[in-house]
């Protein structure tokens, strides 16, 4: 199993560095980071090519992308532009943990991202945990009760919930219960952010803040899941282990979660081992319409000003976690299904 | 049974904390939503005019500009000017003179080598400063004779000093920040660019959660009083109107900045109070006359004349802006520096099909289309990506059709590159173009007119896309940039407006102001084009 492990851990390797190239091509070929700086009014001129050479941007798009990779403490720039290189580099590169600095904000990277990480697994945890929780009944309660009212009724509700767009939700939680409950003088939930001012800052303020957000990314998500759940359940209560089961006398709870449910789960443990390392890429859509300080926002907003080394630092990140999830949902097969063995 | 009675006092103790009524504080709070985060506090840096207004309420200038553009002196006794002597005769010299009680919020004094320190720092080739106009192309120092005397000598005259140099760049704290220069060789990392502190405004930065919030409390130590307010909370929002409305109906916010017609509509129907501001910006069209690259119809007045009155600019400023925003008469509007009683061309197609006719456009091949010496009447409209441009080039490309002039529209996401990056606009690859313009605002300089800003090969960076050139005006626009006496550089603005609006280069579609909306709870609140958060210290709430 060590073996595996290593062996899987070197594989990766190549892998990041090919993912990483690759991103770092396509985030430069975006656009200009120093067109308008993010301002209204287009960078000027003399400005803008001071920039260029004091940021490094002036140079080929691989030695850019080394620099990232390995840092330039070991080359001198041109920083005044009289075409002498006089200033040594300063960054030290992924390798040795330097994910650069943020071309807008000045900040290392990683501390912006590392900033708002805390906020978005708060808010997609929580999603995750009762979006699991909600699909767990529903799919199980559809399976074992097939083609009944509440079965159709459940399924007609994921269907409809997975085919609506996420804004749209977010834009209807926010209408209904903020804008409009308090227009007709009901209790009514806030629009967005993480407490109110006048408050300030409790466990309270947050619970209340984290309802829409929450509720939002639970409906989408809970629709999927449900669905897939129920399919799983039906295919496993209607095989010949589960007649067995029964004709042995077990009762019907017992077939249910001990020997149906976690047969049913298998599929699902790769399902969410997808999907956990999304997590921290947060909500994009979701935190953007509640004002959610997370990673989902981070990112859009250093997308429109093509601040690639924070981009660069957040799909890494996903990338990574990418990889270290898939080995460790492979690893837990062998704990959920005996049968499974790596070498 | 147990875990039933664990699940039951969990849920019970959940909704006690959501249910609990909250303690009701007397904290006199404004909630400003902003849909954009600043990116830096440090002036050097920034480049978002969100963050710029909450640096007005840190870091103080030497003087505001106030909501009727006039400056107000903050740190100096008295602005400058040629009667009290702080401007030379010859323009070329600006003297400031600091008043002896001001204070960093630590209780150092502020000095004028704060202010030396602060040139320095623009200068300082490990800095990645935003912009280092008008430092590196106009100053050509700035000294301390003594610690309350500040002297900027310029290269030449340079009259817009009193809304660039320091009133962009406030002076920083040289005790707190030199250090930290010695040790890092640059200012780019200083944990200073996101606290201000010390910092010289009536505010200070309370807290500030990346993504979420800032929270700016009374400042120590400020010469000009305490703020009547407990706390400003700037809340960061989406960035789409639904969720900034949603904000400022329900009354999570008390002011919302930035916002668009249709925004602002909704709100005044809400009980909101809207204010416009001058942002300098006005949307126009700036028409190409630069004979290589032009339509040759361009190059005839009478034809541009024409396409300003053949275009119903009033009707698009009721349908898409909600009439909110005038039609501009000026490149200057709304500024004292707008030509008396500016007026734009009156909408009147059948003037403007005269003024073809008379000069030699018609529709001599009957293919719809006015022509001359077999040239067809087709001109090209090019823009941005931004919707509401296209939305424009949709209806003349209409408009202009029953009049016999066919339009071919163009958006680009390069729109505004140089002539050296290719630059559509730069290049001329358009007859008529798109955009908002201001001059140095709320100074009224501006080079996009000048003959010597035309881009070429050997000038790949000049800014005057249109191929403009007249004497007249490139004389005065010379003239004004050494003028030093207010009423008189007016007077010379009133005349290159004037001659612009002759030669029908730049035709204004919408002024381009800012709008702000705030609740009725809000008092005082008085926002300036230029600084729009000049007077916070004085904003107060109702009880």
């Amino acid at each position: 199993m060590g073996r595996y492990i290593i062996r899987r851990l070197l594989q990766a390797i190549p892998l990041v560095l090919l993912v990483s190239l690759t991103i770092f091509v396509l985030l430069q070929a975006t656009g200009d980071p120093l067109a308008t700086m993010g301002g209204r009014s287009p960078t000027r001129p003399e400005d803008k090519a001071r920039l260029r050479r004091q940021l490094g941007l002036d140079k080929p798009i691989l030695e850019q992308y080394l620099y990232w990779l390995i840092g330039n403490d070991w080359a001198k720039f041109d920083l005044d532009g009289d075409g002498i290189a006089e200033s040594p580099g300063i960054r030290y590169g992924v390798l040795r943990g330097d994910f650069g600095t943020s071309i807008v904000t000045k900040q290392p990277a990683m501390k912006i991202i590392m900033d708002r990480l805390p906020n978005t697994l708060l808010l997609m945890v929580t999603s995750e945990i009762i979006t699991l929780v909600i699909a767990l009944v529903i799919g199980v309660v559809s399976a074992v009760r097939q083609y009944s009212f509440l079965d159709n009724a459940l399924s007609g509700f994921s269907f409809v919930a997975f085919s609506m767009p996420i804004f749209l939700v977010g834009f209807g939680l926010l209408y209904i219960f903020a804008v409009k409950f308090r227009e007709w003088g009901l209790p009514s939930l806030p629009t967005g952010g993480i407490f109110d001012p006048k408050e300030g800052r409790t466990l309270n303020q947050l619970v209340l803040h984290m309802i829409l957000p929450v509720a939002t990314i639970t409906i989408i998500s809970v629709a999927g899941y449900s669905r897939y759940i129920r399919s799983n359940m039906l295919e496993v209560i209607n095989s010949d282990y589960i007649r067995t089961a029964r004709a042995k006398g077990l009762s019907e709870r017992s077939i249910l979660y001990r020997h149906a449910f976690k047969n049913a789960a298998l599929p699902l443990a790769t399902l969410i081992g997808l999907d956990l390392p999304f997590l921290l890429g947060g909500a994009v859509v979701t935190e953007r319409i509640f004002a959610w300080p997370g990673t989902g926002r981070l990112f859009l907003d250093h997308l429109e000003l093509l601040d690639y080394s924070v981009l660069m630092g957040l799909l890494m990140l996903i990338t990574v976690a990418v990889i270290v999830f898939q080995l460790l949902t492979d690893l837990m097969y062998t704990w959920l299904d005996p049968r499974i063995r790596y070498s | 049974m147990k875990r039933r009675l664990l699940f039951v006092l969990t849920l019970g103790l959940m909704l006690t904390l959501v249910a609990a009524p909250t303690l009701a504080q007397d904290k006199k709070v404004v909630t400003v939503s902003y849909t954009q985060e600043p990116l830096t506090l440090n002036p050097l840096y920034i480049t978002q005019w969100f963050a710029a207004n909450v640096v007005d309420m840190l870091l103080t200038p030497p003087w505001f500009i106030d909501d009727n553009l006039q400056p107000v002196a903050v740190q100096v006794t008295e602005i400058p000017s040629t009667e009290n002597g702080g401007i030379s005769a010859d323009g070329t010299v600006m003297t400031m003179k600091l008043r002896d009680d001001i204070k960093w919020s630590d209780g150092e004094p502020i000095t004028s080598a704060d202010y030396v320190f602060t040139y320095d720092m623009l200068m300082l080739d490990k800095n990645t400063v935003s912009s280092r106009f008008p430092w590196d192309t106009k100053v050509k120092s700035v000294t301390a004779p003594d610690a309350t005397t500040v002297v900027v000598t310029f290269n030449e005259p340079f009259a817009p000093w009193l809304t660039t140099l320091f009133t962009a760049s406030p002076a920083m704290p040289k005790h707190a920040l030199q250090p930290i220069v010695d040790k890092d060789g640059t200012l780019d990392t200083a944990d200073w660019n996101r606290t201000l502190d010390p910092g010289s405004g009536a505010f200070k930065l309370g807290q500030w959660e990346s993504g979420s919030f800032l929270s700016l409390v009374p400042a120590d130590n400020f010469w000009g009083g305490k703020p009547k307010l407990d706390e400003v909370f700037f809340r960061v929002v989406a960035d789409d109107g639904t969720s900034q409305n949603a904000a400022l109906e329900t009354g999570d916010a008390d002011i919302g900045p930035f916002l668009t017609a249709a925004d602002a509509d909704a709100l005044e129907k809400q009980g909101l109070v809207t204010t416009v501001t001058p942002s300098g910006y006005n949307e126009g069209w700036f028409l190409n006359v630069n004979p290589e690259t032009a339509h040759p119809a361009m190059l005839d007045v009478n034809v541009r004349k024409a396409l300003a009155m053949a275009f119903n600019r009033q009707k698009i400023v009721d349908d898409l802006l909600l009439g909110k925003l005038p039609v501009p008469g000026s490149y200057w509007e709304a500024t004292p520096y707008a030509r008396p009683d500016a007026k734009p061309y009156d909408y009147d197609p059948e003037a403007a099909k005269k003024l073809l006719d008379d000069a030699g456009w018609v529709d001599s091949n009957g293919d719809g289309t006015r022509d001359k010496d077999g040239k067809e009447l087709e001109l090209r409209f090019i823009a941005s990506q931004r919707q509401i441009r296209k939305d424009v080039q949709a209806v003349v490309q209409q408009s202009f059709a029953e009049l016999g002039i066919k339009v071919e529209t163009s958006n680009y996401d390069n729109f505004f590159d140089t002539f050296g990056e290719g630059g559509p606009a730069a290049t001329g690859a358009f007859d008529i173009a798109e955009w908002s313009q201001n001059p140095d605002f709320p100074d009224p300089n501006s080079n996009v007119f000048l003959c010597s800003e035309i881009p070429s090969a050997d000038n790949p960076e000049g800014s005057n896309w249109t191929g403009y050139c007249n004497e007249k005006v490139d004389s005065l626009l010379q003239e004004q940039l050494k003028t030093t006496d207010t009423a008189k550089r007016t007077e010379l603005f009133h005349e290159i407006d004037q001659q612009l609006f002759d030669d029908v280069v730049w035709v204004g579609v919408w002024y381009d102001a800012d709008i702000w909306a705030t609740t009725k709870r809000v008092e005082n609140a008085r926002y300036s084009g230029a600084d729009p958060f000049w007077n916070a210290i004085n904003w107060d709430v109702t009880s």
